[in-house]
Formats: C-alpha cells, structure tokens, sequence
C-alpha cells in the first residue's frame, strides 16, 4: 500500500537496463525510500522476457515477498539490430514488446487484482500513431502494447488497480544512439518528468512531452501522400 | 471479492478495498472464521477512528463488530461485562446511571471496546491510572482457529491482545472495573501559559492533585508552545448535561478542500489561547471528548487527507521540543491540533504506546511539502533518544525503526503467530510495519 503521503513502499522496474525506466525509479526514490526490485538480465530477478514460464515465475516470485505498489514495465527493443534480418529483427521485437510485456503486464494485473491495489506503469511510445517507413515493426508492437494496455486500464476500473500509459517521442538514450534525432526530442530524465505527472494524473494516456498529444493527432489525420512525404524527413 | 468503494481510516490519507461482512453475533462470527480465506485475511474493525491504516485490509474482508453491544454492570462490584462493539460513549451513559464511570476514556467517544483493546488508548488521566488495559479483568477472544478463549491479565495472550492493532483474534467480550463517581461533572480549572517550559512545569506540579491533565498547545506564529493547561478532578456537583455527543453540528463536506493553512491556524489558535478559561464544574463527557463536538471534523483537511502524529519521549529529553518546533517553523507547518501531556506508567503490553515521559500529539495536512522527510528524520532522532510513536495513529513509519520504537517487538510477534499460525489476521497497517 502507499503510505499517508501516497509514497510508493515497493515497487518494480521491469526492465532494468532501461535508462527511462532507470530515471523514473531514480525521481521515485529521490523523495523516499521505497524497496526496489529490479528485473533484468541479470542479478536477483533475472528474466529471459521471451521465456514464458520465466515470466510467471518471476511474478509469483515479486508477489510472494509482499504486495507490490508500482511495477514499470520498461521492457523493450527498436528492432534494428543490424546482425540480424529484418525478419528476425520483426519476430525478436513481437516477442519482447508485445508478447513478453503483454503477458507479464496481464500477470502483474493478475496479482495487483487480488491484492486490490497497485499502479502499472507501461512505457508506450509515439512511433504506435501512425505507421512510418522506417520504424512500423517496431511500432506495430508497441501499438498492440497500447492498445491492449488501455484496454486492461478499463477493465480494472473500480478494482483499485489503475494502468498508466506513458507515450514518449524520441528518447535521447542508449537505444537510440546513432539515430537522426527526431522533433521533440527529450532526455530519459525529462521523460521520467512525464512519468511521474503520469502516476499522479486521473488520465490513462501521458505523453512525453506533452505536445506530442497534439502532433498524434495532426499525424493521424495528415493526408496520406503528405504524411509519407514528412515522415521521410 | 473488494468491494468497489474505498475506505480509510479517520485522516482519509489512505484508502483501500475491502470486502465487508457484519456478523449480528458469536456463531455468525465463527461461521467468518471458519470460511476465510486466508490469502489476504479477516481484519475485526469498529468504527474506523484510527487515523491510518490500522483497521484497513486491502483485498480482504473486514467484519464489523458494532452488532455485540451488550452491557451488562453490576453496582455491587462495578464489573461491567460489555460486548466488542460497544461504544466507549454507550459504556459511560449506561455506567453514569449507576454513578460508575470507565477509568480511561480517550478523546472521543467513538472507539469500540475492541478497538480501545487493540489500541490499548489512554486519556487524560495516564498519569493516576495508566492505560485502557489496567482497567480490564478479562478478555474474551474469538481465535484463528475457531475457538474462543478467555484471558486475563496473567496470560501473554492477554497481553499480546492490549495494543495488539486487532491482529490476534476477535474481541468479543470485555470484563472492565468501572470507578465510582459522584455526579456527571469535572470540576476543572484553566491556566494559560506563554511557553513550553511554563507548560511542563505546570503539568509536572499539577500531576499529584489531579485526576485530569492534559494542555492544549499552540504550534503556530512564533512556536514558543504557549497554550492553556486543563486540569480537572471528578465533581460532586451535577450538571445539565447533553445525552447523546452526535447531537452537535457536523462539519459538511466543504469541497473535498483543505481549510488548514499557517493563516487559518495562526487565526484559530489567536482565538483559542484568548478564550475565557473555564473554572468550575463542566459535563464529564464534554470535558472528555471535546473531539466530538463537532462531526466529521476530519472534513477540515479535504480530499488528500492529514495525519496525526504522537510520540513519546522520556522525562529530561525536553530538548527534543525544541529542535522539533524549530524544524517545523523552518516547515511553516502550523497545526491545528497539539496537545501536551504526561504519561504515568506504562503497561506490559509489548506493543501499547504509553509509558513515563511526555508525550505530544500534532495533526497536519499530508500536503504540507516536506512534511514526509522531516517526520523521518524526526523518528530517526526520536529513536535514538528512546522513544516512540503511536500505532493507531499512524501511517508513515519505516518498518525498519519499529522494533527500535517497541524494544519487545519480537517477543509480541512470537506470541501473535502462535494464536495465529496460518496469518488469519491481516490489515494494511501489518503488511506496511512488517507486524506478521
């Protein structure tokens, strides 16, 4: 539970690599001490997110210790490896960002409904808008994230359990080094600005930055011919 | 499965969700027990008057207990056998017919008996008569297992019960020696003092005359701890008095905002030390739970909620005051509701708060900024001067300085699991301190 002053005791960031999700646990604990349980490749909660029984053991394992306040779901891949084919590149990115996160934030869900607390914080993007060219696989998966993340967001209205969806634009981090920086560019410090205005707002849907909110929709209702034409900068 | 609408205690900083049941008496009671399951537990709740998150259980069934409401008093010995759900307010009206009184009352009269139990609460006499428990015989006590036993106070079980926050079974029945009086009055006496040193020495002299003490303080403005000191002894004189405590006004719902601010204190507590002192016989009740004068005074705070903190710390540690009235100057955190007053002996419940010392109460806003970290700091200084704070009141400590707050803490935990081996018992509270 949170304490009287709705501070986080335990939370999860499920992705422990991720530098996002590194700057929001980061803000969170600035203010106080919550334990944190940090899943990643390595260490105490080592999980293979495309291994199915992983995923559930890794779960009954947070919860068996104690109820769980916030997990963040950080988990995630571009799909640009350039070792391996686009193909590969597509399957590797709808089993971590689809499959593997669907399913444990459908067990986190799971878990926080018994409990009848708890926050989940997904870490959507803004490449699920629209189909670009050059990042649609990538975006296909996150899509199906969000989509599927505020479904779960409404069916546990009134369980005390809430889904947050924050939606970055271009993340200046160690995922997308080496790639053109994109309008609106923030740092992962800034996005976890967003993230913490996401766990505090009633909405479901957060986006970092804020304006991006307002460029989603000039993106989703642009003409197709004009839309292909920017989108190839 | 919880039910769809929250509930918090009386701070209304924390809320969670919780089946509900009520049981209308000990079969439908055992007939709870011997259905639960225990993956997120029973919690035995009354009438939800601790501030935080003692009588909450998240995910779990709450079972209502103001159905056993049974009195019963004998003149002759002054034993009053009374149910659970009784009402401290209901046992004082049923005892002042027969011109008997409970020994230890709080503040308000809207704690049940099983909840005077779990919090083992004290009032305004500590310092002549203890706590709560060092007036009941006998303990009669719905268990994990279904059975009921009765304890007395030369049981551990008894004493892991008294301050137990309702975690070692349910309190169906207690066995409470009322003390005779003479009339429905105190006879009290008022003295304003300008700081917290006048307070103390006051306090300090007034202990061996009266059966009353308690000061109000005035943590506003400059800080020094000015205030009015009430002292009272049981009267001879009757007065007209009111027989219900609910009739007063109510304080609406105000917007959900909070009206507490350094200026509205500032104002309130400007007024309040200014008031004409009271001398003379005053209605017991009134005097003794002047909280409930006004209904749903919790309102004042809105939506986020306050919380109320109260420590005690050891006679000759005054200097505590000091860096604590400092600090929350430094905060601009004015509250609107302190009160100083000093403990008597302690009782040997592991977990029950009182013992020899002074002990001060605050309430304040959950919005005050930096309020969080000063208190934890706060306790961290607390701790090393060996003393504590108040379960029932609490919401925010680190689990970590409980055993250091409550040195027999672990004796306490041994004791609870075996009446409750398969953790039957559960609230919010004992998941966040670790308590099971």
């Amino acid at each position: 539970m949170l304490n009287g002053f709705k501070s986080v005791g335990r939370l999860a960031l499920i992705g422990a690599g991720s530098e996002i999700g590194q700057s929001i646990v980061a803000k969170l604990v600035g203010e106080e001490s919550p334990e944190v349980i940090r899943v990643g490749r390595s260490g105490d909660f080592a999980l293979d997110v495309t291994d199915k029984s992983a995923r559930e053991l890794l779960v009954e394992k947070i919860f068996t210790k104690g109820d769980l306040d916030l997990a963040i779901i950080a988990v995630g891949v571009l799909g640009n490896n350039p070792g391996k084919s686009e193909v590969e590149n597509l399957v590797e990115a709808i089993d971590v960002n689809y499959l593997g996160t669907v399913h444990l934030l459908a067990l986190i869900a799971e878990r926080m409904k018994i409990q009848a607390h708890g926050t989940i914080l997904v870490i959507s993007s803004f490449a699920q808008v629209r189909p670009r060219v050059d990042n649609f696989a990538y975006g296909s998966t996150k899509a199906g994230l969000d989509f599927y993340a505020r479904g779960l967001a409404a069916k546990l209205h009134g369980t005390g359990v809430e889904v947050k969806i924050l939606r970055p634009g271009f993340v200046k981090s160690k995922m997308t080094t080496g790639m053109a920086v994109a309008p609106f560019a923030i740092t992962p410090e800034e996005c976890a600005n967003f993230a913490v205005k996401a766990l505090k707002s009633k909405k479901t849907v957060t986006w970092a930055p804020s304006l991006l909110k307002y460029v989603a929709v000039a993106f989703t209702t642009m003409p197709a011919a004009l839309f292909r034409k920017i989108s190839q900068h | 499965m919880a039910d769809s609408q929250p509930i918090s205690g009386w701070g209304k900083n924390i809320h969670s969700r919780s089946a509900r049941v009520s049981a209308a008496n000990v079969a439908d009671l055992q007939k709870i027990v011997a259905e639960a399951d225990s993956s997120r537990g029973l919690l035995p709740v009354g009438l939800h008057r601790s501030y935080g998150d003692s009588a909450l259980n998240s995910g779990g069934t709450l079972i209502d207990m103001v159905a056993l409401n049974q009195i019963e008093i004998d003149p002759q010995t002054r034993i009053a056998i009374v149910g659970g759900g009784v009402r401290i307010s209901e046992l004082e009206s049923a005892a002042l017919k027969l011109s008997l009184f409970p020994p230890v009352v709080p503040g308000t009269g809207f704690v049940t008996m099983g909840g005077a139990i779990a919090a083992d609460i004290h009032g305004k006499s500590h310092h002549k008569t203890g706590s709560f428990s060092q007036c009941v015989r006998r303990i009669s006590l719905l268990l994990a297992s279904g059975k009921i036993a009765d304890f007395t106070p030369t049981d551990p079980e008894f004493w892991a019960t008294v301050g137990g926050l309702g975690l070692t079974g349910i309190v169906l029945e207690v066995e409470i020696e009322l003390r005779a009086v003479q009339s429905n009055s105190v006879d009290i006496a008022e003295e304003r003092v300008k700081n917290l040193s006048e307070m103390v020495t006051l306090l300090e002299r007034s202990d061996a005359d009266f059966e009353h003490t308690v000061a109000w303080i005035d943590l506003s403005g400059d800080y020094r701890g000015r205030g009015v000191v009430s002292l009272g002894n049981y009267g001879n004189t009757p007065v007209k008095a009111e027989e219900s405590l609910s009739k007063g006004p109510s304080l609406p719902a105000l917007g959900g905002k909070n009206f507490i601010t350094p200026l509205s204190v500032k104002a309130f507590n400007e007024i309040w030390f200014r008031k004409p002192l009271k001398n003379g016989p005053v209605a017991l009740r009134k005097f003794m739970h002047p909280l409930d004068g006004v209904g749903n005074w919790n309102r004042i705070y809105g939506n986020s909620g306050f919380l109320q903190y109260q420590f005690v710390i050891d006679i000759g540690q005054e200097e505590i005051f000091e860096k604590l009235f400092a600090g929350l100057r430094e905060l601009k955190a004015a509250s609107f509701l302190g009160v100083l007053k000093k403990f008597g002996a302690a009782s040997q419940a592991p977990l029950s708060f009182p013992r020899p010392g002074w002990t001060l109460t605050l309430d304040y806003s959950v919005e005050v900024p930096g309020l969080e970290k000063f208190l934890r700091n706060f306790d961290e200084e607390l701790v090393s001067r060996g003393g504590r704070i108040y379960l029932i009141k609490d919401s925010r400590l680190d689990a970590r300085l409980l055993p250091m707050m409550y040195p027999e803490f672990n004796r306490w935990r041994e004791i609870r699991s075996a009446m409750d081996p398969d953790g039957l018992w559960q609230s919010d509270q004992a998941r966040r301190l670790h308590l099971c």
